[in-house]
């Protein structure tokens, strides 16, 4: 059960990532959206501390 | 999903101890990755020592990564980019933050933390407050000079990120700390344990409050190891009422450890964020088993800006023999920080080296050459006694002697003493070893 949401939470992680990186190309020079990206970007890191770095651990395990 | 609410991460705070250290392992290599291809400070010192990051394998294999010390940290800091120099694995402008150490022991040592990084730091304090017991329920307030040490910040920033309310109570004196408090209905608040014990003396003795009825639920410590001594913590606890949790932390390191609210005895180490080894004081062996006491080495697998990676922090710590029923499977530190490898030892909550008094009294002239340090309690302070001589012939400016002394310690060691003045020759001399700091505090 747990490792079902393991799954599903690094992926939805991941997904953060992808988006708030796209988000940051599209706003290129507007310091509004880049700036905002990196605090939300920083935020995902935290959750990829918290959630990826075990999901990753138990898929190559 | 009740027994999961003890917990910020039940994930990591749980992991088997298999895993754990499977966990720490991989991050373990992902810093000191980082640290070689950014940060000219560590790439330097791992080619010197003939280390390149695929060399780490096992963790017998972090044995062979040298370890950094504070002098380094400070040397590095004469090299660009001002003021951190070539440790920085960040770009300068990725910088966010600047703190730095009180200097008492030498040059303060400039931190630098990006954004990222502070996410970090709340998030590790976050670790700290949820096992002890905030909720976003609580209002917590926090009595300490938001300044250039790190202190109380990210305790602040984990209070908010937990959803608490947090009343900073920065540059009010102490008797308006108690009555704002009073006047919000706090719940909680963090302090070191000189202070906590100090707020309940005025609360009690100048506002003829009895901090017992202020409803305070729960206090978090830093600074001072009182928190983990029995005697302390349970006067603490008497005088306010409620439970009093320690916390160990340190500027170039972060917040590493903590006690939950099944208070064993110890401090859990935060393992997922953190690689706490303890060494031999003589030896350099690794010590494993509990209640050996030993001078702690410790990496933290996530700082980026600023990497502390095999830090040697000179705290003594031990591990614990016994086992928290709290279920979190972080181990135990018994009785948290022990003592220090070097003479270095907290006075205030601000660390105090004796040979940062000697540098200040032998840099007057008109001072002779023997001091004597006394520090003891006073009730619930603690109280740093200062023993000096005049030389002959400089009797007639004692006082604006005294003023100076006074103004450059507390420069330098950042500390407030009582001065005595004894007859020229009268204190003692030694033929050896000098003991000249006396510490006169006790822990039972």
């Amino acid at each position: 059960m747990m490792d079902e949401r393991l799954k599903e939470m690094d992926e939805r992680i991941r997904e953060l990532r992808r988006v708030a990186e796209e988000l940051k190309d599209i706003g290129g020079d507007i310091e509004a959206v880049r700036r905002n990206v990196e605090r939300i970007l920083a935020s995902v890191r935290i959750l990829e501390l918290n959630i990826c770095d075990v999901e990753d651990l138990e898929r190559d395990v | 999903m009740e027994e999961r609410s003890i917990y910020w991460n039940p994930i990591l705070e749980r992991m088997p101890r298999e895993r754990l250290q499977e966990l720490q392992l991989r991050k373990f290599k992902r810093i000191l990755r980082w640290a070689y291809e950014r940060s000219p400070f560590y790439r330097r010192l791992y080619q010197e020592a003939g280390l390149e990051p695929e060399d780490i394998r096992s963790f017998e294999d972090i044995r062979r990564v040298p370890k950094v010390e504070k002098g380094m940290l400070r040397e590095v800091q004469q090299r660009p980019p001002f003021p951190y120099g070539d440790i920085l694995a960040v770009p300068l402008e990725e910088v966010t933050a600047f703190r730095q150490t009180s200097g008492t022991t030498g040059t303060p040592v400039y931190q630098a933390d990006s954004w990222q990084d502070w996410e970090w730091w709340s998030e590790c304090w976050a670790y700290i407050l949820y096992a002890q017991g905030y909720r976003a329920t609580d209002r917590v307030f926090i009595p300490f000079g938001y300044n250039i040490f790190v202190a109380f910040w990210a305790g602040h920033y984990a209070a908010e990120k937990i959803g608490c309310e947090v009343v900073p109570g920065g540059v009010l004196d102490t008797q308006a700390r108690i009555l704002k408090m009073q006047e919000l209905r706090c719940t909680a608040f963090m302090a070191t344990p000189t202070y906590v014990l100090g707020m309940a003396d005025v609360a009690r003795n100048k506002l003829g409050i009895d901090p017992r009825e202020l409803g305070i639920k729960r206090i978090t410590c830093a600074g001072e190891p009182g928190a983990s001594i029995p005697t302390t913590k349970r006067r603490m606890e008497e005088a306010w009422g409620c439970p009093v949790y320690d916390h160990i932390g340190a500027t170039e390191i972060g917040a590493w450890s903590y006690e939950c609210t099944f208070q064993p005895g110890g401090l859990h180490v935060n393992e997922a964020f953190f690689l706490v080894e303890i060494e031999d004081m003589e030896t350099g062996e690794l010590i494993e088993e509990p209640g050996r006491e030993g001078k702690m080495i410790i990496t933290a697998f996530d700082r980026l800006a600023k990497p502390c990676i095999r830090f040697d922090s000179k705290d003594v710590i031990r591990w614990a023999d016994y086992e928290c029923e709290c279920g979190r499977t972080f181990r135990l530190i018994d009785g948290g920080v022990i003592g220090r490898a070097d003479d270095i030892t907290k006075v205030k909550g601000v660390l105090l080296a004796p040979t940062a008094i000697e540098e200040v009294v032998r840099g007057f002239p008109e001072l002779g050459d023997e001091y004597e340090v006394i520090v003891s309690k006073k009730g619930d302070m603690d109280d740093i006694l200062l023993k000096v001589e005049i030389r002959p012939g400089y009797e007639g400016s004692r006082e604006e002697i005294l003023a100076r002394l006074r103004d450059q310690l507390r420069l330098k060691t950042n500390l407030g003493y009582r001065i005595e003045v004894h007859p020229y020759g009268s204190l003692p001399r030694y033929d050896v070893k000098a003991k000249r700091f006396k510490d006169l505090r006790k822990r039972e």
